[in-house]
């Protein structure tokens, strides 16, 4: 071994003091989930609930749609955690958990899409849309990325990427329960592209915060 | 064999991460061998393996919190130290890039630009000024001065390998200076 690594060695140890483990992975998403869950709540609270509810809780397409928000909540959540430990702490499998709900969801949207005939007016607050998802999603986004930015991610592209698309379905599952519009065109356009275009800004934060 | 090498290590992270710097020292000394036999079969060049070994030293005292003591110790250490590989070999090739440059634009250069480099010393101190006194002192002996990394530690009474480390994030900041 070379001096300057055993000094570096020497160093390096010299300064150790006992140090706290991260939490794992299942309890950074709960805590992350938490906070989130709380955040949706008052949003709920203060925004309220779609007028007509109680009638889509027996439409199954709306059912599937929201149920699978929530399956990418989850899954992209717990994705996003697992990527922020180096080793993806030795279980590569749950980085890819929110494929399927993903692929589900975009099949959903299609048959939705199939069954809108005639088609449902598309409302004109498209903007209104978007500011609200930004606004739903901020927060879930802000904390993620701070619970991410505490571990040390070899992968923060990714990680960034699915951190904000974590964050965005929270948005986007709010205003889905809020906002009383069935449009299939108005939700892909100003619901669920934005999604993706967040997502995208995702792996490019990611970088910028997640790199150490 | 390999996890017997495994649940020692293993042994010896979570002992350190209570504080005993002794096996700390031990781990990392078990560690750089390891990244040594790794690197050696990817570099040429024995002070670039060394100095990756280092850098990924580093890391892994960064990174020490994201490890719980539980899992597997070996495959946590090669993960930093893929990261920090793949990091070294892109800055290596985009110098050799930015070097290939230089020499398509050397054809253009008359005699009397090549008394007049454009990136000397002279030519950053003001961004190396703005630095912390120490990384501002380090430059200026290794590149006004033209002292080693070894001089420069004698002189300013630091380890050969803080000199560097203090360097490397000087660069780094001027790095990203000059692009801005």
């Amino acid at each position: 071994m070379t001096d300057s690594t055993e000094s570096l060695i020497a160093s390096l140890a010299e300064g150790m003091e006992p140090i706290a483990p991260a939490s794992r992975p299942l309890a950074l998403f709960i805590k992350w989930l938490a906070g989130s869950l709380a955040y949706m709540a008052i949003m709920l609270l203060y925004f309220g609930l779609r007028r007509d509810l109680p009638l889509h809780l027996h439409a199954p397409l709306y059912l599937a749609e929201t149920g699978l928000l929530a399956c990418l909540v989850v899954t992209s959540g717990i994705s996003a955690v697992t990527l922020s430990f180096p080793d993806l702490y030795q279980r590569r499998w749950a980085v890819f958990t929110p494929v399927l709900p993903l692929l589900l969801f975009l099949a959903t949207l299609y048959l939705e899409w199939l069954h809108d005939s005639p088609p449902a007016p598309e409302p004109p607050h498209g903007m209104d849309c978007l500011l609200c998802i930004s606004m739903f999603s901020v927060l879930p986004a802000a904390w993620l990325m701070l619970l991410l930015r505490r571990q040390a991610s070899t992968h923060y592209y990714l990680a960034g990427g699915i951190a904000l698309l974590a964050a965005t379905s929270i948005g986007c599952l709010t205003l889905r329960l809020s906002e009383d519009t069935d449009s299939i065109a108005h939700l892909i356009k100003w619901h669920y592209l934005p999604m993706v275009g967040f997502s995208i800004l995702g792996l490019w934060l990611g970088r910028k915060l997640l790199k150490w | 064999m390999v996890s017997d090498q495994d649940s020692q290590l293993r042994e010896l992270m979570q002992k350190s991460l209570k504080g005993d710097a002794r096996s700390y020292s031990e781990l990392l000394s078990q560690s750089a061998e390891m990244l040594r036999r790794y690197l050696s079969r990817r570099l040429s060049n024995k002070n670039e393996i060394e100095d990756v070994v280092q850098e990924i030293l580093i890391s892994i005292h960064k990174a020490r919190h994201t490890y719980d003591g539980i899992r597997r110790f070996v495959p946590w250490m090669f993960a930093i130290a893929k990261y920090r590989l793949k990091d070294h070999l892109r800055a290596y090739y985009a110098d050799r890039l930015r070097f290939a440059g230089t020499l398509d634009e050397a054809e253009n250069i008359s005699a009397n630009d090549v008394t007049e480099p454009r990136l000397s010393y002279e030519s950053i101190k003001e961004e190396v000024r703005q630095l912390p006194e120490k990384q501002a002192r380090i430059l200026y002996l290794i590149h006004a001065e033209g002292y080693t990394a070894k001089e420069v530690a004698e002189k300013i009474g630091m380890k050969e390998s803080a000199v560097k480390v203090a360097a490397h994030r000087a660069y780094k900041v001027l790095k990203k200076k000059l692009a801005e």
